[in-house]
């Protein structure tokens, strides 16, 4: 082989060898960026939470996941690595070889007498010629400290997660916000739509219907299946009398007797009774307080 | 003797053209091309207007060369004999028998001045003879000498009473030199040298059989697989859809630019073939191997316009 074959076998391969080495870093690089953020989302209650089927521990998951992530993401940024024509790269570096260089290895297997002077000027000009050179230096101190910059803020965030990783909270609301669920721990729905702590008042013994959904979609047409208490079910006075003293205050009703203890469907009804009747309920519910 | 050749090829060619540039002033171009035509061992078609040294820069380079130089001026009525040779009756010792008397085609450097007014039998003739590098008269074939280079003119002005090369004809010629006119300069020197009593001469300053070893020199020039690739695609581009080229150039441009540009390089002092080589020699390879469009022509497009357009575009 040419003394300049040997010479550029043993650039590529320095070369190749500093590329390997920036793949590595772009590997840590990207892992250390997918882990913070898989910290940040808080990936292990969310998976948590949708009991996500996996051989691997969850614990292990995250790791697991930005790893095969950033071995991905690493290998497609360097996808063309061993395309890279190193000759340009030489010829660029020192113009002194341009054209020479491309011209003398395309024509390496010729033997006249003007390609073997063009070989040895070869040779004698690749000589100082280092792999080091061909890549940036820039480039790789630039390389080193992002990936010394990723590590320590992923470091930090695994850390000291409090403030930045999503609590477990808002993942519930947004995720209801999302589905259009609300959470229950047995994963049943009360479609009655009334809060627990008036669960009696006005029952007329409607019965609660379980299950999905709300809405329902008939025809192209959204049709709300929620039952409210009270809605054509014949409230009356005794039906009031028997509520408990558990209601909550609603800002929505004006603060009075009248309609301070009673629910939505109820108040309405009471706005229809005449001026008698509900000088009468007032008088009740004013001498009932009093007990 | 091939390896003292290139080693003393730098100094060959400084030599040559500081010779020749005794006798013909500028024109450094125009010089150079011939000379890459003779290393390719081809031939050239020189365009110019009457007056600009022609024969003069042919005859001086053939006499630098230390080569034989037969000038040709065609007209209408030249026969083909009249450029090959013919039998001729000799009495010998009272016995007549047939001579076969060469004709000027019988030289290593041939100027055929004007070659568009020979008819296109002449034409034909002169040309088989450029491509075989041997003449036939009669049953008996005739090789020509070596080096055998011919420098054909032709003048772009009075157009009348020529018959214009055919295409076929014109792919032949390796390159399409031209010759301008002189800057101020060149001519004031023009006029100081040959308004004396002194005539100024050359000196052989290279041997045919160097002319045969640079030849060959010339075709060891290395060139890298990407130039290479470079001058395929620009004559590949003369054959794509284009506003102003009308008919492409054939493979044997490509071949041309290829070959014109080591001998380039050669004369340059490099030992390969160079981006700058293909570009310099795409123009007078591709000029006569281009043409235009009606339309084009019409705007005022030149051949060397497209092929500059051409350069820009291809990578």
């Amino acid at each position: 082989m040419n003394e300049f074959m040997n010479k550029l076998q043993q650039i590529r391969s320095g070369f190749l060898g500093r590329m390997r080495l920036i793949f590595i870093l772009d590997l840590i690089a990207v892992f250390s960026i997918f882990y913070a953020i898989f910290i940040i989302v808080n990936l292990e209650y969310f998976l948590n939470k949708f009991s996500f089927p996996s051989s691997i521990p969850m614990k292990l998951f995250q790791p697991v996941l930005a790893l095969v992530f950033s071995i991905i993401i690493s290998i497609l940024l360097h996808r063309k690595d061993d395309k890279i024509n190193v000759i340009n790269l030489i010829e660029n570096k020192y113009p002194e070889l341009n054209e020479k260089l491309s011209t003398a290895y395309d024509n390496r297997d010729e033997t006249n007498i003007i390609v073997e002077s063009l070989k040895t000027i070869v040779s004698d000009a690749i000589g100082p010629v280092s792999p080091s050179e061909l890549l940036s230096k820039g480039r790789i101190i630039s390389k080193i400290a992002l990936t010394v910059i990723f590590i320590a803020g992923m470091v930090f965030i695994s850390y000291n997660p409090e403030g930045i990783q999503i609590p477990g909270d808002t993942i519930d609301n947004v995720t209801e916000a999302i589905t259009g669920e609300e959470e229950t721990n047995t994963g049943v729905v009360d479609i009655t739509g009334r809060p627990e702590n008036i669960d009696n008042t006005g029952s007329t013994g409607n019965g609660s219907i379980f299950g999905k959904p709300k809405i329902a979609s008939i025809e192209g047409k959204n049709i709300d299946l929620t039952l409210y208490s009270g809605m054509d079910a014949g409230l009356d006075v005794r039906d009031t009398s028997q509520t408990d003293n558990q209601f909550i205050k609603s800002a929505a009703f004006p603060v009075d007797v009248l309609g301070s203890n009673v629910s939505d469907g109820d108040y309405s009804m009471l706005m229809k009774k005449t001026e008698t009747e509900k000088q009468l309920i007032n008088k009740y519910a004013v001498e009932r307080s009093k007990i | 003797m091939s390896n003292e050749t290139y080693a003393s090829s730098p100094r060959i060619f400084k030599e040559l053209l500081d010779e020749i540039s005794k006798v013909i002033v500028g024109q450094h171009e125009a010089i150079e091309q011939m000379m890459i035509a003779i290393l390719c061992n081809s031939h050239a078609l020189v365009e110019s207007n009457p007056g600009l040294a022609k024969t003069l820069t042919i005859s001086t380079i053939s006499k630098a060369l230390d080569l034989k130089f037969n000038r040709i001026q065609c007209t209408p009525d030249l026969m083909p004999s009249d450029i090959t040779g013919t039998y001729i009756i000799e009495d010998i010792g009272g016995k007549k028998q047939f001579r076969f008397e060469p004709g000027p085609v019988f030289a290593n450097i041939i100027l055929a001045d004007e070659i568009n007014r020979a008819s296109p039998k002449t034409q034909s003739a002169m040309l088989e003879a450029m491509q075989e590098k041997q003449v036939t008269v009669g049953n008996k074939t005739y090789p020509l000498d070596k080096p055998f280079f011919v420098l054909a003119t032709q003048n772009p002005i009075e157009m009348e009473g020529t018959y214009p090369l055919p295409e076929a004809q014109l792919d032949r010629f390796l390159l399409k030199i031209l010759m301008d006119y002189p800057t101020f300069e060149d001519e004031n020197e023009i006029v100081n040298r040959y308004t004396k009593n002194i005539t100024p001469t050359v000196r052989s300053v290279v041997s045919k059989s160097e002319v045969l070893e640079l030849q060959k020199l010339t075709r060891d020039v290395p060139i890298a697989e990407d130039i290479k690739v470079r001058a395929i695609r620009i004559v590949e581009a003369t054959r794509g859809k284009s506003e102003h080229i009308e008919y492409g150039a054939s493979p044997r441009a490509s071949i041309g630019i290829i070959l014109a540009s080591k001998a380039r390089a050669l004369m340059h002092g490099r030992n390969y073939v160079s981006k700058e080589d293909i570009d310099a020699m795409a123009y007078p390879v591709l000029r006569h191997r281009i043409i235009l469009t009606f339309e084009s022509e019409r705007k005022g497009m030149t051949t060397d316009r497209v092929v500059s357009d051409l350069l820009k575009n291809v990578k």
